[in-house]
């Protein structure tokens, strides 16, 4: 049985490499006769004219291009973001009711609550921003590309098998479950002590996924340092470097700390399941020692994943309210404040673990204090809108309801940073709901407001405007709903995590439940409406198409659809796509209007 | 997206090594750690030959068989170490181990043998 197992494993192997080596050989050969040289080589001359890329599947497999990188990792982080939200919505539907009446298993429950947070952050924050920064830095600080394009490319696939590994549990795979160890992967439950299933294979392919995605945005993020330090066109200093790409920075700072210390800790976990180590046994470095090490990383996690959508709001915000961003040079401050401060936090996921009361004091002042620069960032959301000529377009709709949800997640927060607080509300509903507003009513929503904004930029066509206004309601009522009514569950003393619950919580979490639909219905609607728009949505009639000219807020990205547009004008004739009924601008209405149909 | 010329569409964006790269690395993985042979040497081959792959086609390396000779130094490192470690605790490594140093001896033949006998096989710059 063994030795037919591994003759069988040997045969595929081989078969894969020798497909490996056959499509090689083939795109080899399409790249032989075009001039090969590091990168540089001057195509324009070869009669192969603009085509740089390979046509059909195999220019996807092998673009090294920082936009079609960004466009994949967005398709990619759409998938995980519809996995996760499945699952989360099985959940949801079990908590209808206080026994395990509609999934019928706590344990399914389980692996579903572990995947849903893994999904979530991993597979789908933060490649999202990744989609964002690949497209959008490069086009904004004038570089060429990437400043290591193949190393960008690597980083993307490497998130394909990184997901399979960690949902490999729930594929119909014999002898391997799901791993059980919700996304902290506490010690020792996640290194399978005691009488449990947590031994499975699963949660090992379950770790060596996640160090895959952490080896894709380390190396990411040593990319998008390197590409803002070095690739800046001229007129770019770091004086009148762009928002985003400030937080992209400083976000890139906080992985290439954060990151290997994941991917070790995971590496320690994976050795004391399979090798017999003790790094975290009771007889070596102890349980709490991952803790340690897991929220050294964990928290400034939260970071990475905020910064950057934070970026997109300070960018996107202040077009929409016809004035610049107010106290730019304090948005960046503080910014970087956050950065730093990130790193001196993690004990406050601690608190209720026992330890020394004099390190809890001194975690507990931080952690209050990163509301400061979290504070001064919103007073600078608030007062940029603050008499400013608001468009209640779909993306500055969801930049407000950003900065709305965002309160209510940040103050909740600050809360829970007080010790006498936190030993009460620890491991309740009260913190899901906190986090759960700041991943979903912030940083989601800050992802879609960037969708909706660069849409045009990306597929030169609109969205559909009515479908867009219905999603951010939807979401905006669903969000709250949904959370709020988890922060008091959280003052009734539910505790997080469990598939059943007392009938006294019942009609909270049936509440809950009915904002999760609302969140669902308001993302099919999000799917359909960038499917059919990217299909056959009106095309965009000028270079400008948000008319940000008219407020002189106009920026580099945009210039850089405007010369392209005109370059395919020019190349086409001004062929079919300036027909005069295409989507004209309506007067006095925000440029999205246009979206009137063909 | 289209092919019409931007701010950053003049010179070829296309090659086939990093998508190997980031499969070889996981299979490799997954043999190392459960002791899958073909898993271990395939995916090692498939990483580090996707990656003289990239050295050549920047010109790092002056052809493919070098890099993948030089490159097999790294391996036959990591193979000596599981070594190592294979007498420094109870586990039973020395099956990784020999998969990991003979991939190594494998890719620094290829690598040798390559140069010596399959310069024609390289395209002339």
């Amino acid at each position: 049985m063994e030795t037919t197992g591994q003759l069988l494993l040997t045969v595929l192997m081989g078969a894969f490499l020798l497909g490996v080596a056959a499509f090689l050989a083939r795109v080899e050969d399409w790249r032989s006769y075009t001039p090969l040289g590091a990168g540089g080589g001057a195509v324009g001359e070869s009669g192969y004219g603009h085509a740089e890329k390979p046509a059909g599947l195999i220019r996807w497999f092998t673009t090294v291009d920082h936009k079609d990188i960004g466009l994949l990792y967005g398709l990619y982080a759409t998938i995980a973001f519809v996995v996760g939200g499945l699952m989360v919505m099985l959940m949801r539907a079990e908590l209808t009711t206080p026994a395990t009446d509609v999934l019928g298993s706590a344990t399914f429950y389980n692996s579903l609550l572990t995947s849903h947070g893994i999904t979530m952050l991993f597979l789908f924050g933060t490649p999202i921003i990744a989609a964002f920064a690949n497209y959008l830095v490069p086009l904004i600080i004038g570089a060429d590309d990437m400043a290591f394009p193949r190393i960008n490319a690597i980083a993307f696939w490497l998130l394909p098998p990184a997901a399979l590994l960690i949902w490999a549990g729930f594929f119909p795979i014999p002898e391997v479950i799901p791993a059980q160890t919700a996304w902290t992967m506490y010690t020792p439950l996640s290194a399978g002590v005691g009488n449990g299933n947590q031994m499975n294979v699963g949660v090992d392919l379950m770790l060596l996924g996640l160090h895959l995605s952490g080896v894709s945005a380390t190396m990411g993020a040593i990319n998008f340092i390197a590409t803002i330090f070095t690739e800046r066109a001229e007129e770019v200093t770091w004086a009148n470097l762009d928002i985003f790409s400030w937080t992209i920075l400083t976000q890139s700072g906080l992985i290439l700390f954060a990151f290997p210390l994941l991917g070790s800790a995971l590496v320690m976990l994976l050795l004391d399941r399979n090798f017999a180590t003790t790094f975290f046994a009771v007889e070596g470095g102890g349980p709490i020692l991952w803790q340690h090490l897991f929220w050294f990383f964990g928290h400034p996690e939260v970071y990475i994943l905020v910064l950057p959508p934070m970026g997109i709001v300070s960018y996107v915000l202040p077009r929409f309210s016809g004035r610049k961003l107010f106290g730019f040079k304090f948005v960046v401050y503080s910014t970087l404040a956050i950065g730093v401060l990130s790193f001196g936090v993690w004990a406050h996921h601690m608190f209720a673990t026992g330890i020394d009361p004099r390190l809890r004091a001194s975690f507990m002042a931080v952690s209050l204090a990163i509301a400061i620069p979290s504070a001064v960032k919103t007073f600078n959301w608030i007062t940029t809108m603050w008499n400013g000529k608001l468009r209640l377009t779909a993306p500055m709709l969801f930049c407000i309801g950003f900065v709305s949800n965002f309160i209510i997640g940040g103050v909740t927060g600050v809360f829970l940073a007080s010790i006498p607080v936190d030993l009460v509300l620890h491991d309740t509903y009260y913190v899901v709901g906190h986090f759960h507003y700041i991943v979903m009513g912030a940083i989601t929503f800050a992802g879609m407001a960037g969708i909706y904004y660069w849409f045009p930029l990306v597929t030169g066509r609109w969205y559909q405007r009515t479908l867009a206004k219905a999603h951010f309601w939807l979401w905006m009522i669903g969000t709250n709903v949904t959370f709020f009514a988890m922060v008091l569950l959280g003052y009734g003393g539910m505790p997080r995590r469990y598939a059943t619950f007392l009938p006294q919580f019942a009609t909270l979490h049936q509440i809950a439940t009915l904002g999760a639909f609302m969140l669902l219905v308001g993302g099919v609607i999000w799917v359909y409406n960038i499917y059919v728009s990217w299909i056959e949505g009106p095309h965009v009639q000028s270079g400008d198409p948000w008319r940000l000219d008219e407020t002189s807020l106009n920026t580099a990205e945009w210039d850089w659809f405007d010369a392209k547009r005109e370059t395919s004008l020019a190349a086409t004739d001004g062929g079919e796509e300036v027909k005069a009924d295409g989507g004209e601008v309506v007067d006095g209405a925000p440029a999205d209007d246009a979206a009137d149909d063909e | 997206m289209d092919e019409n010329p931007g701010l950053s569409e003049e010179y070829r964006r296309a090659s086939p090594w990093p998508l190997f790269v980031a499969l070889g690395l996981p299979i490799a993985e997954l043999g190392i750690l459960f002791g899958l042979v073909p898993l271990a040497v395939g995916g090692l081959l498939l990483f580090f030959g996707s990656i003289a792959g990239i050295l050549r086609e920047n010109s790092y390396v002056s052809s493919t068989w070098r890099g993948l000779a030089a490159l097999s130094l790294v391996v036959v490192a990591l193979g000596l170490a599981i070594w190592y470690w294979d007498g420094t605790t109870q586990s039973d490594l020395l099956v990784r181990a020999y998969s990991v140093l003979g991939t190594g001896v494998l890719m620094l033949l290829a690598g040798v043998g390559g140069e010596l006998f399959a310069q024609d096989a390289e395209p002339t710059l």
